[in-house]
Order: C-alpha cells, then structure tokens, then sequence
C-alpha cells in the first residue's frame, strides 16, 4: 500500500508544522483523521498534505509513505516508527526518525538537526547532507541512539552520534565539530573530515577516513593498523574520563 | 462565611485521641468549629479515611539549590511533564519537579505543610519567591547556620547568649523558620578543601569542633523559645561505618525542652551504615534505634531511599564531592559566602546494586525498630532518597510484612547477609501511619499550637480524605489498595477550600510562609552590635541594610513572635 502525501503550498512556509502522526503504523487498517500542530494551533492534517492512499494495508511493513514538495519545515515524520517505510522526495525537518525501532526511512534532499536521535532500530538513509545531532541523544540524557544505522551520503554538521550507545553511523561527507562526543558504544565511521573527534568517549568505535583536526590531546596514540584497505593509526581514550574507546584516524592534526 | 460539613469519616487524629471514630467535621472560614448551619456544604465521607493534612518535616522543594536542580537535568524535566488542565498549570519534572508540579502532586497525597530543609540566609529570596507558587500548601524554611562565620566566632568564645542573639538576627533577617545545621564545621572546612572525619575534629580558624557546634546551638535553641528544635544533618552522612559518629552525636545531646525533642536528626537512614568501606557496608539500624529509643530528646526522620532516579541535593558539599568520585556523573558544587555550600548531583538507585539495596532496607529498619511512631518520622528526604510521590509505596511498605517479602525478593541477594529487614515482623497500624505521616510531624515542628497536624476546634481545616474502606482492607495483604489510596485524594482540604478532588487541583490563593522572629535583649540585637556590623561589611559581598528579605517576598505570612530568655 502507498500513501503519497504531497504538501500543499503554505501561505508561510517556514512555520514548522510538527506532524508525529506521519508514521506507517497509523495508516494501517481502516481511514482515520489525524491532526497535527502549527504553533499552539491544531489543524487536520488534511489541511497541511493532499493525501492519496492506494490500496490497503493490513500489516505496517506493507505501508510506504511518499512525501513531496516542500517538507522542510515538517517535523517529527517517523517518531516511534515500528515498521514500513517513509520515502522522503525533498527536504526534512527537524526530529525525523526519532526514536524508531524498525523500518527504513529514505531521505532524497537533506534532513534538518536531530535525524535519527534515539533510535533503537531500523535503517536511515539520507542522500543529502543533515544537519546538527545525528544519531544523538537529548538534552541531559546519557544514552542516544541505541541501535539501528543512519547512512548519510552528504556532510553533517556539529555533534553527530553524541553519546551513541549502540548501532552504526555512516557519514561519507565530511562531519563538523565534536562527532562522537560521550559515545558510549556503537560504530561511527566518517569517510571525510572532522574536528575535536569523540571527546569523553568511554566506548565504541570511531573511524575517520580523512583528517581530524583540532585534536584532542587526551587520546593515547598507539600506533597503527591495517583496518580493510587503509593503514589507519590507532588511538584510545578517552583517558580524560577513563574511556575505553577506540579511534581509528587516517589523518590528524593537533591544534597550534 | 464560608461553612463546611464533612460527614461520617473514619477519623483518625492522633493528637486529640481519636483512634478512629465515625465523625463528622465542621468548618467555619478555615478553621475547625463545634458546629456548623443547615447551609453549610456537605461532602460525604463515608468509608474513607479522614485524616489531618498530610506535614512534610524535612523536603528540598524551593530554592537556589533545587532550582539548580532543575536546570543541571533537563532529562529529569523531560521526565514528569503533564498538560496544563482547568485550573492547573502544565508541569514538568520527576524528582526535581517545578514550583507548581511539586504543589499539586503534594496535595493530590494530601499534604498541606511543607519544611523546607536547607535555605542559605543569604539566598532566602529565591526560596520566598518559590513558596509563593507552591500555591497549595503552607511552607516554612529552616536556614543554615552549619558554617555561619559569626555563630562559630560566638561559640569559639564560649559566649551562647551572643550565638542566640546571631541566631536571632539572622532568623529574623531571612524570615526562616528553624535552626538546620548540614554536616556541622564540614561545610566550612570544606571551603578550605578538608571536611571533618567526625564530632571531634577541630575546624580550622575558628577552634571548635562539630560537638561544641551542635551543643551550643542546641543551648541558643532553647533560649530562642523556638517553636522547633535543632534540625541537624550529622556529620559524615552517606560514608561506611558513620553510626559510630551518629551515636556519639546523639550521645552529647541535652534534654533541654518538655514539650517536644531538643533535637531533629534529619535523614537518619544516610547515618547508620556499618562496615570499613563500600565492600562491608553493612546496616547498623538497630544501633541507631536502640540509642533512639533510649532518649526522648531526640526524633528522627528515616530518609528512606526508593529505587529509581532521582537527584541529590544538600548543603552538604564535601557529601557530594564523595559521591561525584563514586558515579563520574555531572555534579555542581556552590559556596554561600560566610555561611554555607551546596552539592548537587543526579543518582540512580538500583535494586541489583548492593550497596543501594541495603541502604533501602536501612530506611525500613529504622521505622520499624523505633518503638515510638511520634520519634520516626516518615519522609525520603525528598528528593534525595526518593520523590515524595513514592511516600504512599513507603506507608506500604511498613504496614505490610508481605510486601516488603515480595519487594526484598527482588533486589540483590547478597543483601540479606547485611540487613535484618526479613527478621522484623512489626506492622505499622492506620494510627502509626497517621502519626508518622502528620501528627509527629506537627509535634516536632512545634506548630500544634498554630493549628497543625490536628483536628481539634480551633485547629487549621487542612484534612486528607483517602478513598480506603478501613473496615474492609487489611493493609496486611491489601498493600496495592495503600498505595492507591494514599497517592491520591479524594479531597484535600486546605484551610477549609478543597484544592484537590480526586487529583485535579484548583486554585486557592491561601497559601502561607511560617517564620520566627525571636526578640532578644537590646544587648543581644546584632543590629546595633560593633563587631557583628564589621564582620559584615568586611567579609560579605551585601550591605548588612540590604540583606534582610522584605515583606514583600512573604505576601501571606504568619510571623511566630518568641520572647528570648537571655
């Protein structure tokens, strides 16, 4: 079954629209009416989206959601996804993904801050760039993402995997400040470059193909290894907060 | 005139000897009155448990402190939030909830007081400025004096009636309530970087040491003519082995009053650990019970700790220092200028933790094994042991040997090698609960006579009605209906309004701050006093003219004016 859901031009789009009925599980079975929220406005979520449902759907894996036009500023798509699939034609906002557990989130533009953050399962791909917080935690928590893996074809921007406790971020741009910073577990692998890589990591895996610059003194060089088809040099840490993690970096460049 | 009837409760009121009787109550514009007219409002307590509004004698509810709380644990905020509802503001928080998000929560349990344990005199205004939206019950705050610079110069001297005039000035100046001393010269010193191991350490510049620190203010206390006593927070709280140092404190302690104890010993379960270090730890709650049971001028509270997370918070700075080296968790650290410090840090008890298992079972022990419920007083020290929303879970817990069977069962084995929870058989009846819930509370804090903890003519109309049939639930195996019963409220009643039915609270703009102001002799009022002017003005960063807190900060207030004895 499909659900396209293509979105009316909005009078002012750059309000966001949070929208966490936008998940399979909700078009499953019979027709219901769902609202989202505009400020401190409550609207149908007919209002926001031209809706067009093919077919029926009797289990959430049969249920694919396409979302077109100008998405950008709708947040929330995916929020406790447990199954189907989201294809996203254009842009999304913030929060997409957030704690999902199963199922496969396709992004074609590039996704705004906190794509994935939480999330205990299930596969993100975006083919653009996101913004800040992928795979992270919230404010205050000690545990993000806990499982899963998010695929960014593009660049990230400030903290992606922040505190990652499980599963696998792939970024193939370059990452921005602090990427892996508290990690926990899990894999993290940037194919570009970053700065001040997985300050106070206390677990896991990072690997960076390209330079880390900026960094941080208090990983433990010791020395290199064959990872694949790279000689990467390997270091430990984060010994500032008696880090048991593992850092492999192609490139690294301490500060002046 | 607003008039009310409540009819055919079960009543129980300790303080005026009603063992539970079929009562009705009336009301006459807030107070409790003989009689009241045809027109008067009815509600119909049948087959529910009527007692006095539930009192809170030691609870971190507003402040600087808990407000740094709030804002170093924005997970804790995500925690508790609800919607805003009628009359009722959206809340957020679990342990360390908002102004209002602790007020309704409160009253849905039927309380209707609060103490606030720890205020620094100094930071007094954000405390008055928080009671005032706490807008459901009636608070009072007890200020900080552990490491006050002019008190401990006066004790130094030996000079008590100088340290009662300190006392004085400074209670009047924060509009607070009681006398609290936090890990007595520990606080101090740890300004310096060292702590005190035990009551006989000497502190640093001033030459005393924590023994003369709470004898002498326990001397100034009762010179004061204070409604309640010293509230002291022992030295070496949480650490292995320190009911030695508790029993000693409690060892020097006069009988100095008739009418209640000479001394509240404040979370007590963090004092009687036993054992050399975390690997031994061990209870030593029966030690500490005995010794209590031994002196009537001495209550206590348990400081129960729950499992789950919550967030410690005290005055206590080299206490958190400790455990910031145990958890490598965020911490905060603060110090009040001549008078104090603080510690915050958030904290997960864990039933297969040993070490938090046993400190669950020491907090039972202790209100089991203190014959007298009016000498053990029920609280978690909230939120430092637990939110106060686990208190009906506690009540439980002491009136049901089979629950506390079925919860011992769940936590780490090893546990019962350190403990003698399993052996204590004793269970707390409806009366003893009522007593350690609000009556006990009432007495220790000296406010009988102000219309608290009681149902009397003349008394406060603050009454908890609790859904709970006493004639058909036997809280023996019937501890799912406890906890039920007591987490919400079919009414509370504050000073005659009800402003919680059935857990939705409405507003009632009657909430009051309790304070003292002790009038000293002429010769005693620091206000015109040389030495205690140029400390002042050398040492704190506030003129002495700016430093008192205005009326202003207490809109409703109720001052207790005493006449000193000097």
């Amino acid at each position: 079954m499909k659900v396209i859901m293509e979105v009316r031009e909005r009078h002012r789009p750059n309000l966001p629209i949070e929208a966490e009925c936008i998940v399979p599980k909700n078009f499953v079975g019979p027709e219901r009416t769902f609202y989202v929220w505009k400020g401190n406005k409550k609207l149908d979520i007919r209002d926001v989206f031209h809706i067009r449902r093919d077919g029926h759907a009797n289990s959430v894996d049969k249920v694919e959601i396409i979302i077109r036009g100008d998405s950008s500023h709708i947040k929330r798509i995916g929020e406790y996804m447990d199954g189907g699939r989201i294809t996203i034609e254009g842009d999304i906002g913030m929060h997409c993904g957030n704690f999902m557990s199963d199922g496969v989130i396709e992004i074609m533009g590039s996704a705004d801050s906190w794509l994935g953050r939480e999330m205990n399962g299930g596969k993100i791909i975006c083919h653009g760039d996101a913004a800040d917080y992928v795979g992270s935690g919230y404010r205050g928590e000690k545990r993000g993402m806990k499982g899963g893996t998010i695929e960014i074809m593009g660049d990230v921007g400030d903290f992606a995997g922040e505190t990652l406790a499980g599963g696998e971020i792939v970024i193939h741009g370059d990452a921005g400040d602090m990427p892996g910073v508290d990690m926990k577990d899990g894999i993290l692998v940037i194919r570009g470059d970053c700065s001040r890589a997985c300050g106070n990591m206390t677990g896991g895996t990072c690997t960076v193909l390209g330079t880390v610059h900026d960094m941080l003194p208090t990983f433990r060089n010791e020395g290199t290894e064959q990872r694949g088809e790279h000689v990467l040099t390997k270091f430990s840490g984060d010994h500032i907060s008696r880090g048991l993690g593992t850092l492999y970096i192609n490139n690294f460049k301490y500060m002046d | 005139m607003s008039e009310l009837l409540i009819k055919n409760g079960y009543v129980i009121d300790p303080l005026n000897d009603i063992h539970g009787e079929i009562m009705d109550i009336a009301v006459r514009d807030g107070r409790i009155v003989e009689s009241v007219g045809n027109a008067a409002d009815i509600i119909d307590a049948h087959g529910m448990l009527t007692l006095p509004g539930g009192i809170d004698s030691h609870t971190h509810i507003c402040g600087t402190k808990v407000n740094f709380g709030r804002y170093m644990s924005p997970e804790d905020m995500r925690a508790g939030r609800t919607t805003r509802k009628g009359d009722m503001h959206a809340t957020s928080g679990f342990s360390v909830p908002t102004t209002y998000g602790n007020s309704y929560r409160y009253s849905r349990m039927g309380y209707t007081t609060l103490l606030e344990g720890a205020m620094a005199p100094m930071e007094a205004r954000h405390t008055h400025e928080e009671f005032q939206y706490t807008p459901l019950q009636d608070c009072m705050a007890n200020t900080l004096f552990d490491g006050n610079w002019q008190a401990l110069e006066a004790i130094g001297n030996g000079d008590i009636k100088r340290l009662a005039g300190v006392l004085a000035w400074y209670l009047t100046a924060s509009k607070g309530f009681a006398v609290k001393l936090t890990n007595p010269g520990g606080t101090e010193a740890w300004g310096f970087g060292n702590d005190v191991s035990c009551i006989n350490d000497k502190i640093e510049h001033f030459n005393v040491s924590p023994r003369e620190i709470i004898t002498g203010m326990i001397e100034a206390n009762e010179m004061l003519n204070l409604p309640h006593s010293v509230h002291l927070h022992c030295n070496n709280l949480g650490k292995p082995g320190n009911y030695l140092c508790t029993l000693d404190t409690y060892n020097s302690i006069p009988d100095l009053n008739e009418k209640r104890q000479s001394l509240y010993s404040t979370h007590v379960q963090f004092h009687s650990y036993g054992g050399t270090s975390w690997h031994d730890f061990c209870s030593k709650a029966e030690d500490i019970a005995r010794s209590v049971n031994n002196k009537p001028q001495i209550v206590i509270d348990s400081g129960q700790v729950m499992f789950g997370k919550t967030t410690t918070m005290t005055a206590d700075g080299p206490m958190e220092f400790n455990l910031y080296r145990l958890y490598h968790n965020k911490w905060s650290n603060h110090d009040v200028e001549l008078e104090t410090g603080s510690g915050i840090i958030p904290v997960l008890y864990r039933r297969k933790n040993l070490v938090n298992a046993v400190m669950w079972a020491i907090g039972l022990e202790l209100a089991l094994l203190v014959d007298s419920p009016w000498q053990c007083i029920l609280a978690t020290d909230n939120p430092n042991g637990a939110p106060f929303v686990k208190y009906p879970e506690v009540m439980a817990l002491l009136m049901s040997k089979k629950y506390r069977d079925a919860e011992f069962a769940t936590v780490d084995p090893a546990t019962e090698s350190r403990v003698s929870l399993p052996a204590l058989d004793r269970e707390l009846d409806w009366e003893e609960i009522a007593i350690a819930t609000r009556a006990a509370q009432a007495k220790a804090l000296g406010l009988v006579d102000y219309g608290k903890g009681h149902l009397g003519i003349g008394a406060d109309a603050d009454i908890a009605i609790y859904p709970i049939d006493v004639s058909s639930t036997d809280p023996t195996t019937d501890y799912e209906t406890i906890i039920n019963g007591f987490s919400t409220t079919d009414y509370t009643i504050k000073l005659g309004h009800v402003v919680s039915r059935k857990g939705t609270c409405s507003i009632d703009n009657s909430n009051r701050t309790f304070w003292v102001r002790p009038r000293v002799p002429d010769n005693y009022d620091m206000n015109h006093d040389p030495a205690f002017i140029d400390c002042f003005n050398k040492y704190y960063s506030m003129r002495m003219a700016n430093y008192p807190v205005q009326e202003e900060y207490a809109v409703r207030n109720i001052c207790i004016e005493t006449e000193a004895t000097l």
